[in-house]
């Protein structure tokens, strides 16, 4: 048992915690010091329990402009007039705010991930989202109104402030009905000479602390720790300020308030550090600020914007109210910041008490100093607070697949190809994305959904495209973590490839269950393992990522092991791109890379109610198959191509044919192939001349035909019937 | 010399840069004109009013930014017969502040642009404008063929064309529907219309032809790059689809 005196409600430190901070402090927390430590030493901001296995994953590569450890990371997109433009991509979870208020929970995702782009000197380009919800077939179920909701939040969000929703993806699972998952991802453009750091750059001694963006409100008040809040009016009260509260309409100006201020730091030559407010607000955005530079830092509290008065100094200091910045800046560009936020953006006029305002500065004393009210309500070794602490914690690895196999079943296509159409995991996702704004910004060249990556031309003037793709099926995660995470790295890597981009980098968000249950840490732990070696194999890095821990049932089941994972892709030349539809009749077919056919963790399975081994991963085939997708491409032959995934081979060739009659072309195929059902992996491409690419790791399964009909093995369906079947079942859930 | 256009920026409006841009892509001298120095705005020859949200879209899409005292300039430009092009918010704001169908005094809207039917939600959607007046009935529509069918993206919650049935009778008969919803082929039904809007409209005009307002957005879907198996010529970067419209106004303010 701790010392009774330092246990307060609210406060998620564990006995050992609270007594390793007394000694070293050589006293008792004060209240303000007590809940820093309760935000910073939290797994959101310390990752104490997986930072050590993070350590793994491959970080560096010749397209890495800046691996993981900031806000976001960048890789390098290409060159264009004398510039070297980078991506940058920020990539996390909102998971538990999502679930007990979905509207505002995803939609302050948005608004999170947005600043961690921003902050990095970026303009925002795109966002994206991973979605896994629970069963939402009853209409009164807390899972659909989850999965509705939070659409909309996110939605809302990104329209307002005027950012495009690229890619995405969504599972329905009852895994997910007491815990969804909202993973939201955002891209930024920038400059790479002109990318502006997240921590103190030398030289920062003395510099200004600026506050910029909503008055501090005492929403979001234990947000890092998500614990029950110490505030006297009871639970409904403490539920409330656990609740971020998003304003997108605020973003929106302070946006470009920021971009505005980039032109002027450059036009300048001025270095300055801009970070995001997130978990542990101010404090722990200003203490990681100063601490990764070096410095120390001195704030003043009664400095600050707020919302109300008589808030607690704890509150003001921990809080984590939205739609808030901190920039550290030379005191020679502080007055032009604040004049550009507070008057030409007038960020007084646009909500309530919102402005840049100066809250303290850099020191060179390593002293973490909050005063409040002329008395220090907290003074600690900044080291102290911000530096790595550490949870070993046993693990055992738990895999459910059955290793040796079970023959394959004999398939009644005829009849089984409709269920797979209409699964909820296969159909079609407009009815959900249409809500979303995927335009906006006129950079869009192939829009989410219409082919299986998004792709943008974010660089005005230049033909200089990039590509977002999204995986992690969580259907696969059930039975094996380690095996799902390797394949969300190769299905977002084939994605990637199949729009005719290059692969640069990857980004991953962990979605595991409760680390102090062995078996749920060790799912977490060999997820770890497979991006590491998937990543490793193709030769990308993890520039981004984020973990979120403690996603279970209420009955203490985790959510299905959730690597997702989101790689980005480059192009020289937007005219590269593989325009999204079969092109033309008497092309042929083909099957590029793994054809190893196994049910388990398929749609076909989840059908037919079925289980079987999963299909093993080689590395040499998936490396050999990408290879010959782009040399087809380089070589101009590939007209068309979708990866291979969710619902089979089958599936793919649908919507190359409903992807064709959406561009006004009737067209079908003739397919002769035995188990088209199973999901192996690999490309189907419709590639001009068949003997150009004849290759070994090819195999021709079929021929384009002049009418809108699928012919497979003698059974012939029709191509506008089919795409009935798979374009409505989402339309109820999302009118 | 040709004309200066002035891209209108309220607080929360979204669609400033690429409305920007195509209105340059396409020849146009335009600049942006925030909102904290809206007093410059009489220097200009033609107003643009970009989509977004501004002012939240608070009582209604367009009601408060109606009243923002840069349409002060864009009323008194509209009045002395400068070029006025809305956009998705931007139409909807010159609908509040009375300029279209400008059937009505000026800020006591007869009409409004709101929530979309049957599903009163924001939805993003490709469809096609086509020309319901005769080109020549406007400046800004002049340099269009007949029945111009523009490409372009609804993407709006409150893009609904709402009016009593005096109030659409008198739209029609004073030749102010100028665009409606079509398919791809030009042909007008209710699956063309995304929002339920009242006689299928996608845009209207001021009698006098000078001031238009349309609720797709035709500069989202203005460069090849936008729709590569549709596009025209081998430069990826070159305006087409939904540019026609901005060039035909950009042409129309150069003429002036």
């Amino acid at each position: 048992m701790a010392n009774p005196e330092l246990v307060r409600p609210g406060v998620a430190l564990r006995d050992d915690e609270l007594r390793r901070i007394a000694e070293r402090l050589g006293r008792e927390p004060s209240v303000v010091e007590l809940h820093a430590f309760d935000a910073q030493w939290s797994e959101h901001c310390s990752y104490k329990s997986s930072r050590h296995h993070l350590k793994r994953l491959p970080s560096e590569g010749a397209d890495v402009v800046l691996g993981p450890g900031q806000d976001a990371g960048i890789l390098h997109l290409g060159e264009h007039a004398g510039e070297r433009y980078g991506v940058v991509v920020a990539h996390e979870s909102h998971n538990h705010p999502s679930q007990v208020v979905p509207y505002e929970g995803a939609a302050t995702g948005v608004g999170g991930i947005v600043r961690d782009v921003l902050c990095m000197g970026a303009e925002v380009i795109a966002v994206a989202d991973a979605l896994r919800f629970g069963k939402v077939d009853d209409p009164g179920s807390h899972a659909r109104y989850v999965a509705r909701s939070a659409v909309d939040g996110i939605g809302a969000y990104a329209n307002a402030i005027g950012v495009p929703n690229l890619a995405g993806d969504v599972y329905f699972d009852a895994g997910f009905d007491d815990n969804c998952l909202v993973n939201v991802i955002a891209l930024g453009i920038v400059k790479e000479s002109e990318a502006i750091a997240s921590y103190a750059p030398p030289g920062a001694g003395g510099w200004d602390l600026v506050l910029v963006g909503k008055s501090t409100d005492p929403s979001g008040f234990g947000g890092a720790s998500f614990s029950s809040v110490p505030l006297d009016a009871g639970d409904e009260a403490a539920n409330k300020g656990a609740v971020q509260v998003p304003d997108p309409f605020l973003k929106n100006v302070l946006m470009r308030a920021s971009y505005r201020v980039f032109n002027l730091l450059h036009e300048r030559g001025i270095a300055a550090a801009f970070k995001d407010l997130g978990a542990g607000g101010i404090m722990g955005c200003s203490a990681e600020l100063a601490a990764s530079g070096g410095y120390g830092a001195d704030l003043n509290l009664d400095d600050v914007n707020v919302a109300v008065d008589g808030m607690a100094p704890e509150v003001i200091a921990v809080g984590e109210a939205q739609e808030r910045l901190l920039w550290a800046l030379p005191p020679e560009a502080t007055a032009d910041v604040l004049r550009i936020y507070n008057e030409e953006y007038s960020l007084p006029e646009i909500a309530h008490n919102a402005r840049a305002t100066v809250v303290g500065r850099l020191t060179a004393e390593k002293r973490y100093v909050l005063r409040y009210r002329g008395a220090v309500v907290m003074d600690v070794a900044v080291e102290f607070l911000t530096g790595s602490i550490r949870d070993e914690l046993p693990y055992v690895e738990v895999i459910r697949h059955e290793p040796e196999g079970a023959e394959l079943p004999a398939v009644d296509v005829e009849r089984a190809f409709p269920r797979i159409l209409a699964h909820p995991d296969v159909c079609s996702r407009e009815p959900l994305y249409r809500h979303y704004d995927w335009v906006v910004r006129g950079t869009t060249a192939i829009a989410r959904d219409a082919a299986d990556a998004g792709m943008l031309v974010p660089v005005p003037g230049s033909p200089l495209a990039v590509t977002l793709s999204i995986a992690g099926n969580p259907r696969l995660g059930r039975i094996d973590a380690r095996y799902a995470a390797e394949r969300a790295v190769l299905d977002a890597v084939r994605r990637t490839v199949a729009v005719g981009a290059r692969p640069i980098g990857l980004t991953d968000c962990l979605n595991f269950g409760n680390p102090r249950k062995a078996e749920q840490y060790g799912e977490l732990v060999a997820a770890i393992d497979g991006l590491d070696r998937a990543a490793r194999e193709l030769g990308l890095a993890f520039v981004s990522g984020n973990v979120s821990l403690y996603n279970e049932s209420s009955a203490g089941v985790a959510v299905p092991a959730s690597a997702i994972v989101a790689c980005v892709g480059a192009l020289d030349d937007v005219s590269q791109a593989i325009v999204p539809g079969l092109k033309s009749a008497g092309s042929a077919l083909l099957w590029i890379g793994s054809r190893e056919l196994a049910v388990g963790g398929s749609v076909l399975a989840d059908v037919l109610g079925i289980d079987g081994p999963l299909p093993s991963i080689s590395y040499d085939a998936e490396r050999a198959a990408i290879g010959i997708v782009a040399g087809a491409i380089a070589a101009g032959t590939l007209l068309s191509c979708r990866v291979v995934a969710e619902g089979g081979m089958l599936t793919a060739l649908a919507r190359l044919a409903f992807d064709a009659r959406r561009a006004g072309r009737a067209l079908g195929a003739e397919l002769d192939f035995g188990n088209p059902l199973c999901e192996a992996g690999g490309f189907l491409c419709e590639v001009r001349d068949a003997p150009v690419v004849d290759v070994s790791g090819t195999l021709k399964v079929g021929t384009t035909i002049a009418e809108p009909r699928l012919i497979v093995n003698g059974t012939n369906f029709d191509v506008g019937q089919l795409y009935d079947v798979w374009s409505k079942p989402l339309a109820e859930i999302y009118p | 010399m040709s004309g200066a256009i002035a891209v209108l920026v309220f607080p929360g409006t979204n669609s400033e840069n690429e409305t920007l841009r195509l209105l340059r892509d396409c020849g146009g001298r335009a600049e942006l004109v925030h909102w904290s120095r809206g007093e410059t705005l009489g220097d200009f020859d033609a107003y643009v009013l970009p989509g977004g949200f501004a002012y939240e879209d608070r009582i209604r899409a367009g009601a408060i930014s109606a009243h923002d005292r840069m349409m002060d300039f864009v009323i008194g430009g509209a009045q002395v017969g400068k070029l006025v092009m809305g956009v998705c918010n931007g139409a909807q704001i010159l609908l509040e502040a009375g300029l279209v169908p400008g059937t009505g005094p000026i800020r006591r809207p007869a009409a409004a642009f709101t929530d979309n039917a049957p599903v009163p939600h924001f939805v993003c959607r490709h469809v096609y404008m086509k020309l319901a007046v005769a080109p020549a009935r406007s400046p800004i529509t002049a340099a269009l063929p007949d029945e111009a069918l523009i490409p372009s993206f609804a993407a709006h919650g409150q893009g609904r064309l709402a009016a009593d049935a005096a109030q659409l009778d008198e739209i029609v008969a004073g030749d102010r529907l100028a665009f409606v919803y079509a398919h791809a082929d030009g042909r007008l039904d209710d699956a063309a219309v995304p929002n339920g809007s009242a006689l299928g409209c996608a845009g209207l005009i001021n009698a006098a032809g000078n001031v238009l307002a349309i609720m797709p957005h035709p500069e989202r879907d203005a460069w090849n790059f936008n729709h590569l198996d549709r596009r025209q010529g081998s430069d990826v970067l070159a305006p087409s689809g939904g540019s026609v419209l901005f060039a035909s106004f950009v042409a129309a303010v150069d003429a002036r």
